[in-house]
């Protein structure tokens, strides 16, 4: 189901465009793509480019694909209060608030409205504690969601 | 004036599921028709099989279960229909009441364990290896072989008592495929009784010992050692044969994966959860509360894509009793009950001879041996002293064929006593039987459960029709 599901989503972003601020970067097979995101408007992140990878699953989209931000010489994860140094992300949608009704541009719109309404730069409290010992797929952690308006 | 028009899902010209994002013209005519659902209140409608496998999926995550049969989108709740008897139910909350009782075993446990490292582990093992035995053996043959006082006990019982906690746990993985019955008897057969004063007369035998037949009624412990592996390989691959047939596996499915997990399931602070998948040659099934799961490539199911197996619902039924079956508690807590089983199943079966003969001599039951006018004991150690007048050669000889014939008869006691520990094998084969009929009943109701899930569509009253995209539009007032 995955890849034909991926197929018509990445028809979807080529025909139609992607959302505004969003750009595909890497779409080349079904199993990760890799998307840039900017936020748009006025925002503590105005000017700055980050990267999202979305690696799937065959059982996408009944499972939730696994969402990071790109960590590497090109790219940082943005400093907020539910984004980990280490590029995870601690959002509902991505776990048990996941739904297939869901696709990878309402993930990345999801994620880039959590980025424009944050009021300010810091990293979780327990980012160092996480990142210590994270599993190296987000979807295995067992996250305490905090307030609801992520 | 005319009822409002009001559209159902198969008056839309371009139907997309929203799971996975396949579109249908109304004018298309797909080879093989597939369901298509409207289920809530807004404009999403679906594949029925999609949406089925979502809805399963979830309800196997704990943390997405009570949004199972939410639409993401309208909030309208999904009503699902299925074939789910009243038997099931039962079933189903039988299975989670004996989960709970396994959690609360579990609580036992722990606290229990740390007594028990504060008063000694090894204690507490051999006092339940002796109340096994008790059950097991019958208290006659307990009073006879160990007795409540610990200064008679033979040497070996020191280390058997213990270890038969032990061995009926492991008894339970599949990593060990001892079955209990052998830890628990098979020393105790060929054990010398202890003294009993009063009730038991010895008899130096002087030249001739009463070598006891080996083929007899009940047969000995030895021939039912022997015969277990047989017996236990050809019992799992019947009960395979049942479950295949009960499930709808077709037989020739090349390899299946056999799962054991030791779970206690929801969240909590003791989350324990081993889980180990591991592939097995088809016959190694196991009994114990490990589900045999067909291989995503075995099913029945044609699907479209390589890539994603449709789930299979016998698959999702085994995962679904697995869910509310698996728990730490209930394995050792079951492991432990099975000496009481035995001895209640064995007690049942003595009830029931006593109104049917033939059970009676199959059961081989006899009185109780202090009931006897002449108790006639024989004691290896008491026998077995050299004669002056034979040759040593001789004297070994003896020796041997007397330690084999123990061996493969039990002792004279044993043979002579009336055999508890044949009626509770043969109570705890009937019940291990009842139970593997009563599993897999459950999981066959189970999957008729899933099987014959439908979602309930639903018309597009309350929504726009503007909204939609019809195939003949309503005439526009």
């Amino acid at each position: 189901m995955s890849t034909r599901r991926l197929q018509k989503e990445l028809l979807e972003l080529k025909n139609e465009g992607a959302p505004a601020g969003i750009q595909l970067l890497k779409g080349d097979d079904f199993q990760s793509w890799i998307l840039s995101i900017e936020v748009l408007g006025e925002s503590l992140y105005k000017g700055d480019k980050f990267a999202l990878e979305f690696r799937f699953d065959s059982q996408y989209p009944i499972a939730p694909p696994s969402v990071t931000f790109v960590v590497n010489e090109q790219f940082q994860a943005p400093e907020h209060p539910h984004v980990y140094s280490n590029g995870h992300i601690c959002a509902s949608i991505l776990a048990n608030e996941w739904s297939p009704v869901l696709t990878v541009s309402a993930v990345c719109i999801t994620l880039q409205s959590m980025l424009a309404s944050c009021k300010r730069k810091e990293r979780p409290p327990d980012n160092d504690r996480y990142v210590a010992r994270a599993p190296a797929d987000p979807r295995r952690t067992r996250w305490a969601f905090h307030d609801d308006d992520v | 004036m005319a009822q409002p028009f009001v559209p159902t899902v198969n008056d839309l010209r371009v139907k997309m599921c929203y799971i996975c994002r396949e579109e249908e013209r109304y004018d298309e005519h797909p080879q093989s028709p597939v369901v298509w659902v409207h289920p809530c209140n807004c404009t999403l409608v679906a594949h029925e099989k999609c949406l089925l496998n979502w809805i399963q999926s979830s309800l196997e995550e704990p943390s997405r279960k009570n949004k199972a049969l939410k639409c993401p989108q309208c909030g309208a709740t999904y009503v699902l229909e299925s074939d789910n008897p009243a038997l099931l139910k039962i079933l189903n909350n039988l299975n989670a009441s004996v989960t709970l009782a396994g959690k609360v075993v579990f609580a036992c446990g722990i606290a229990g364990g740390v007594a028990a490292c504060a008063s000694g582990l090894y204690f507490v093992l051999t006092s339940y290896g002796a109340y096994a035995v008790q059950q097991f053996l019958g208290k006659e043959m307990y009073d006879v072989l160990l007795s409540d006082d610990i200064s008679r006990w033979p040497w070996h019982a020191f280390i058997n008592l213990p270890l038969i906690p032990v061995s009926l746990i492991l008894s339970r993985t599949k990593y060990v495929k001892t079955l209990p019955l052998i830890s628990m008897f098979y020393c105790w057969t060929t054990t010398t009784p202890i003294a009993i004063p009063g009730t038991i007369r010895w008899r130096l035998p002087v030249d001739d010992y009463p070598f006891q037949p080996i083929l007899t009624w009940p047969p000995s412990p030895a021939m039912v050692t022997a015969m277990l592996p047989l017996v236990s390989r050809g019992y799992h691959a019947l009960i395979q044969r049942i479950e295949h047939w009960a499930m709808g596996i077709p037989s020739t499915a090349p390899r299946r994966i056999g799962r054991i997990e030791l779970a206690l399931a929801d969240a909590g602070p003791l989350n324990v959860r081993i889980a180990a998948n591991f592939l097995e040659d088809g016959e190694d099934a196991d009994a114990d509360g490990a589900v045999i799961q067909a291989g995503a490539n075995g099913g029945q199911n044609q699907q479209q894509d390589a890539d994603a197996p449709a789930r299979d619902p016998a698959a999702a039924a085994a995962e679904t009793v697995r869910i509310t079956g698996s728990s730490l508690g209930r394995y050792i807590g079951g492991a432990l009950l099975i000496p009481r089983i035995a001895s209640f199943m064995g007690e049942f079966l003595f009830q029931l001879s006593l109104r049917s003969p033939m059970l009676r001599s199959f059961l081989a039951i006899r009185q109780p041996l202090n009931t006897r006018r002449a108790p006639n004991f024989w004691s290896l150690m008491n026998f077995y002293q050299p004669k002056t007048a034979d040759g040593s050669w001789r004297q070994v000889g003896l020796g041997v064929r007397i330690g084999l014939n123990v061996l493969l008869a039990g002792t004279k006691t044993w043979a002579d006593a009336d055999p508890v520990w044949w009626r509770n094998s043969v109570g705890l084969g009937i019940f291990i039987f009842a139970r593997d009929c009563l599993r897999i009943l459950h999981l066959s109701l189970a999957k008729r459960e899933i099987e014959t899930r439908r979602i309930k569509s639903r018309t597009f009253a309350g929504i726009d029709l503007k909204e939609l995209d019809l195939i003949n539009r309503p005439p526009t007032q």
